[in-house]
């Protein structure tokens, strides 16, 4: 491999790179605004100006090919020089309003500002004005005055989301971007932009002036949205969801994700519809209970049938080890033999960027489980629908899916039954036809794993704790008031909801039965799912790590 | 107000755009036929660009805004385009300008009230040896004095 | 006296006369050679480019690949932006056969199937003479699929005006091709060059209107008979447009070499008033000017230019008398650098509009001495960090026109009274916008 020299250090690279992506992969960071490894090369920011000997002009890094022998300095009073020159030039006509400025704490002009600039203004003018709180669209909020002009926003419109909605206009330092007049940046991967925009132009008008970036914390996780499975941090302050940003993970996202994941896949996990502990249906209405008084009425229902009058629906939006124990808990405790799920597949919603049809996370995942379990399950829903139109099946436990949603016609179906026994953590049309309700965890309060729809399995992580949880005590991300907060202070009052892992309900049922579940830790149950599924077989949770899995494909499911 | 091409128009149009390898590399000129026709370049025009060029209407705005010759909004009949750069000014330039300004009572990107007349402070038109210069939509005036302006605009019909 | 670019023949942008004067002939015998001949002959007469880098126009052909499967261009920068210069419209308006001759040589050298001149936008005039002798060249097979029988060779190309817009960077090689294409005029990265990947990502050679218009005189006396006229290192005639405090402004074609002095005196009548030169810019605005006592014996071409701490540039000389203004002019100057930066690239966006406030707060009365060394700073920030050669093109007048006229500067900030307010910031948010309210008068 070819070589060449940074700061008098000797690197390999491939030819075709640049000096700026071998010095990002190596560990130095030549600083830079408008370079991002996914977007055409702009080099119009001039950050990342470097010193390369036998060349008369700094060169900017991003677009300089390394080659052979070549020797650059990125720490030579030149290429300092540079920086701090084009550092002045940013600032001079840019507002400092960092205290109240969204971006502040992931700024990467202010962090460049620290570490680049000289600290101090010679610039003694009236700063330009531009426009202000500028909605583009419905999700992001431009400001001009902050915008440094990098056209990373533009470059994702076109060549990512393929949709040419944002342009610059106007010419010198009267620059700034605008979609065309009455138009809308509305393309489905808007917010993105609010992600690579370096500096505090672009924000995300649903969370805008609702946290500090260092008062959250951030956790590793997986958006539920599609099957796509798309990679994500869950920022949480005060044990409240405040935003999702996408997760770099190159055989899955990128560095992207859609504003629908983005923005609809979390709102019920601090909603007001929350369950908050099992409730049971006395005299026609339901009434909160306690978790064993539930458990014992459970059963004792369930006593009044046979195993051929039960069925039971799974989850394509569940995670591996809920419907693992659903099923287990519906064969070898139950004895069941109907069960189904409910497609969420949307023929024609997705696209040939990320969104795909099925808006379930984990469809291939509970068709690998029901394989394992040599469960049939062709039209499997409407089979159990029928049965129970036709008497067959009397009682009825549905895991973490609102069946009644989209399909008005089964209230009628639902009607018939004797018993419904539903795990669900918001109130919706199926709950609210229960006989009994357990509470139950969502997916930004429990682990969990998901497989994807090209046969990648990923894991949630919890970021925001419940009743039954610690979160210094059970490893949670720790956000900065989490650490050093106090129950006296108004960040220190959070609240929690009464709720389980619906694996760990089943578990609870099952060992009320007096069968041998007994499963403490969502990873127990995985370890022995992953007995079952020759696909799974030898993965933890270790080994899925914080990217995933990709499963081997080559034989059919 | 809806805007869309003449009969004639499109048929210039099919006719530049054999001059380039795609639709949208036509665009400039495109846009000049769009301005002949228009008067100045609205937003209804920009979007029937795109249109026709099968283009996003951003696209268009972007390079609209970027060339100072598209008006981006209405001009003057007479659209007075002074130099005010180096040449011209040692030359006399600005005594030009302040003349129009002030007797027309224009500011720079004006328009007088009867729409006659429309004030523009130019960059280096290639006048330099005939400065001081001014251009009147598309005719260059050359050798000027404050005094033979007015009488050129004031002959304006 | 050699008249190559603007030959004294009357009615000359008439076919018929073109033709009477050997018209299309250089093209003829440039057919019956090799492209790599072309190179070679060009090469070896020294021609430079003359739209102010004056780089070997023989070896920028030279860089067109040989074998490609993609098209092959020429541009043609007729966007003669540069104030102070007013050459190229002569060659529009007096000798168009003579360039589109150019063209033609040019397209067969370096194998380019498509020519476009491109002409700045304000020159409606100037661009209905070469459209019509380009029709007539249609018309008579010189351009096109019939060039294969009036010349006899396999070789054809096609020639059109792309017409400009208004906007100077326009005339930088690759913001020309990107006005081309249709997209907003942005200087490209370099590398990759433009012989590589121009046009729609195809080969192409951008050339200046007199540099192309300088070929065919050369195709038919020889690159001997070129490189002896003017300097032997920058040989050849130039166009110099001379502006300013002169008697007889205009645009004289002379040998390179030819002192500077007897440009503005013999040629162009002396400084109005036989007042005394101030100050003088040898080759457009964005070169560094030149003070008045400083110019004797000075030749015009690259070299000696540029032992004089200038550039030939596009050969556009202005020249100041005694009573100029410095600080007016260089605010000016600025002016124009800060409306015509395109914008993408920051030490020229925001340098330019910094380095005009400072000198209009000079202007008004309100400067004060360490403005002098912070504009120079300024000007050295940008000078170097740019996409492109506007970064210099706005330092170098600042820079230079402080540090040669010190004290005209000095005692103006000497003046001032006013001490400058603080940075308002965000207080002044109802005040006007300063990028509306900056005006010279």
């Amino acid at each position: 491999m070819p070589k060449f020299q940074i700061d008098g250090k000797e690197f390999e690279f491939k030819n075709g790179q640049t000096v700026l992506e071998v010095a990002l992969e190596n560990g130095i960071d030549i600083p830079h605004f408008c370079y991002h490894p996914l977007l055409s090369i702009s080099g119009n920011c001039r950050m990342c100006l470097v010193e390369i000997e036998k060349m008369p002009k700094l060169m900017i890094s991003c677009s300089t090919l390394a080659a052979e022998g070549m020797v650059v300095h990125t720490q030579s009073e030149r290429a300092i020089n540079a920086r701090k020159a084009v550092m002045e030039f940013f600032l001079i006509n840019h507002p400092l309003d960092c205290p109240i400025c969204d971006e502040a704490g992931e700024c990467k002009l202010q962090d460049y500002t620290y570490q680049h600039s000289i600290g101090e203004s010679r610039f003694t003018e009236t700063k330009n004005l531009k426009e202000k709180r500028v909605p583009l669209g419905p999700y992001v909020m431009f400001d001009g005055d902050r915008c440094i002009a990098c056209s990373r926003c533009i470059r994702f419109c076109d060549e990512i989301a393929k949709s040419s909605q944002l342009t610059f206009v106007k010419r010198g330092d009267r620059v700034t971007i605008e979609t065309f007049p009455g138009m809308q940046l509305d393309n489905s991967y808007s917010l993105n932009v609010t992600d690579i925009c370096p500096v505090g132009a672009l924000t995300n008008r649903d969370f805008r002036f609702k946290a500090r970036v260092w008062d959250m914390s951030a956790t590793k996780s997986v958006c539920i949205g599609c099957s796509r499975g798309c990679n994500i941090e869950v920022w949480v302050r005060s044990n409240e969801i405040m935003r999702l940003t996408p997760r770099f993970n190159p055989d899955v996202n990128q560095y992207w994700m859609c504003d629908e994941g983005r923005l609809k896949t979390w709102k019920h996990v601090n909603s007001d519809t929350r369950i908050n502990g099992p409730q049971l249906r006395k005299n026609g209405t339901l009434a909160e209970v306690g978790w064993d008084e539930a458990y014992a009425f459970a059963i004792s229902e369930l006593k009044n049938f046979n195993k051929d009058e039960i069925g039971i629906i799974l989850s394509s939006s569940a995670s591996m080890e809920d419907n693992y124990m659903g099923i287990k808990f519906g064969k070898s405790v139950l004895g069941a033999k109907y069960f189904g799920y409910k497609s969420k597949v949307l023929k024609g919603s997705g696209d040939d960027i990320l969104i795909t049809d099925d808006k379930a996370p984990n469809t291939f995942g509970l068709e690998l489980l029901l394989k394992s379990f040599s469960v049939r399950i062709e039209n499997s829903f409407e089979q159990v629908m029928s049965l129970i139109n036709e008497g067959k099946i009397k009682a009825l436990l549905v895991i973490e899916d609102d069946i009644l949603s989209g399909s008005e016609e089964l209230n009628k179906t639902l009607d018939r039954l004797d018993l419904l026994i539903v795990t669900a953590s918001n109130m919706n049309k199926t709950a609210e036809k229960a006989h009994i309700i357990f509470a139950a965890s969502t997916y930004a309060e429990k682990n969990g794993t998901f497989v994807n729809v090209s046969g990648r399995i990923q894991r949630t992580k919890p970021a925001v704790v419940t009743s039954e949880r610690e979160r210094s005590l059970d490893g949670f991300e720790m956000s900065r008031l989490d650490k050093f907060g106090t129950e006296w202070d108004k960040w220190g009052k959070v609240n929690k909801i009464e709720a389980r892992a619906s694996w760990k309900i089943l578990n609870g049922l099952g060992v009320v039965m007096g069968q041998k579940l007994k499963y403490n830790m969502a990873e127990e149950v995985f370890v022995d799912l992953s007995k079952t599924i020759d696909k799974l077989s030898g993965l933890d949770y270790r080994a899925i790590g914080e990217t995933g899995v990709q499963l081997k494909l080559t034989n059919t499911n | 107000m809806e805007f869309k091409f003449s009969e004639e128009n499109l048929q210039k149009i099919a006719s530049v755009q054999k001059n380039y390898p795609d639709k949208r590399s036509s665009i400039m000129p495109v846009l000049y036929i769009a301005q002949e026709q228009n008067g100045w370049i609205s937003h209804e025009v920009m979007a029937e660009v795109a249109h026709l060029l099968e283009i996003t209407e951003s696209e268009v705005y972007g390079v609209v805004t970027f060339y100072t010759m598209y008006h981006k909004k209405q001009v003057g009949k007479f659209h007075l385009q002074v130099c005010t750069n180096v040449s011209c000014m040692l030359r006399g330039g600005y005594d030009i300008w302040n003349k129009i300004k002030d007797k027309y009572n224009l500011e720079d990107g004006g328009v007088t009230q009867d729409g006659k007349l429309s004030l523009e402070e130019v960059e280096c038109m290639g006048s330099c040896g005939t400065a001081p210069m001014i251009a009147i939509n598309e005719d260059y005036f050359e050798n000027l004095t404050p005094e033979k302006v007015i009488e050129i605009i004031d002959s304006l019909k | 006296m050699h008249r190559i670019v603007l030959p004294d023949i009357k009615n000359l942008q008439e076919i018929d006369v073109y033709l009477a004067n050997q018209g299309y002939y250089g093209a003829r015998l440039a057919f019956q050679k090799s492209p790599d001949d072309i190179i070679e002959i060009v090469k070896k007469s020294g021609l430079r480019g003359r739209g102010g880098a004056a780089f070997l126009t023989g070896l920028k052909w030279s860089f067109m690949p040989k074998v490609t499967s993609k098209p092959k261009y020429l541009c043609v920068n007729g966007d003669e932006s540069e104030p102070g210069s007013f050459k190229d419209r002569q060659i529009f308006e007096f000798n168009p056969h003579q360039l589109i001759e150019g063209i033609l040589i040019t397209c067969y050298a370096i194998g380019a199937q498509t020519a476009y001149i491109y002409i700045r936008g304000e020159y409606h005039k100037w661009i209905k003479p070469v459209q019509k002798a380009i029709d007539e060249a249609y018309n008579n097979g010189f351009i096109g699929s019939r060039m294969k029988e009036t010349f006899g060779t396999q070789f054809s190309c096609d020639i059109f005006i792309h017409k400009g817009a208004g906007a100077y960077i326009c005339g930088e090689e690759s913001s020309l091709m990107n006005s081309i294409e249709g997209q907003r005029a942005y200087p490209r990265v370099k590398p990759p060059f433009p012989a590589q990947n121009g046009l729609w990502g195809n080969p192409t050679t951008i050339n200046n209107v007199e540099t192309i218009t300088n070929v065919p005189p050369i195709i038919k006396n020889g690159s001997e008979w070129f490189s002896s006229i003017g300097e032997p290192k920058h040989p050849g005639t130039l166009l110099f447009g001379v502006s300013g405090h002169v008697n007889k402004p205009g645009v004289y074609e002379l040998p390179t070499g030819t002192l500077l002095t007897d440009i503005i005196e013999k040629y162009a009548g002396g400084v109005i008033n036989a007042k005394r030169i101030k100050c003088i810019i040898p080759g457009g605005t964005s070169m560094p000017p030149l003070k008045g006592d400083s110019i004797e014996g000075l030749k015009m071409d690259a070299e000696s230019l540029r032992a004089a701490g200038s550039a030939i540039g596009t050969g556009g000389i202005i020249v100041m008398d005694e009573d100029t203004d410095l600080v007016k002019v260089l605010a000016r100057m600025t002016k124009f650098y800060y409306h015509e930066s395109c914008g993408q690239c920051t030490p020229c966006r925001e340098g330019t509009g910094w380095m005009l406030k400072i000198l209009k707060r000079i202007l008004d009365g309100k400067g004060t001495k360490s403005d002098l060394d912070l504009l120079i700073s300024i000007a050295n920030n940008i000078d170097g960090n740019t996409v492109c050669a506007l970064g210099e093109a706005a330092a170098w007048p600042v820079k230079f026109t402080i540090a040669r006229f010190r004290d005209e500067f000095e005692n103006r900030v000497n003046e001032s009274i006013q001490i400058p307010v603080n940075n308002k910031v965000h207080s002044m948010r109802k005040t006007k916008n300063p990028i509306d309210n900056i005006e010279i008068r």
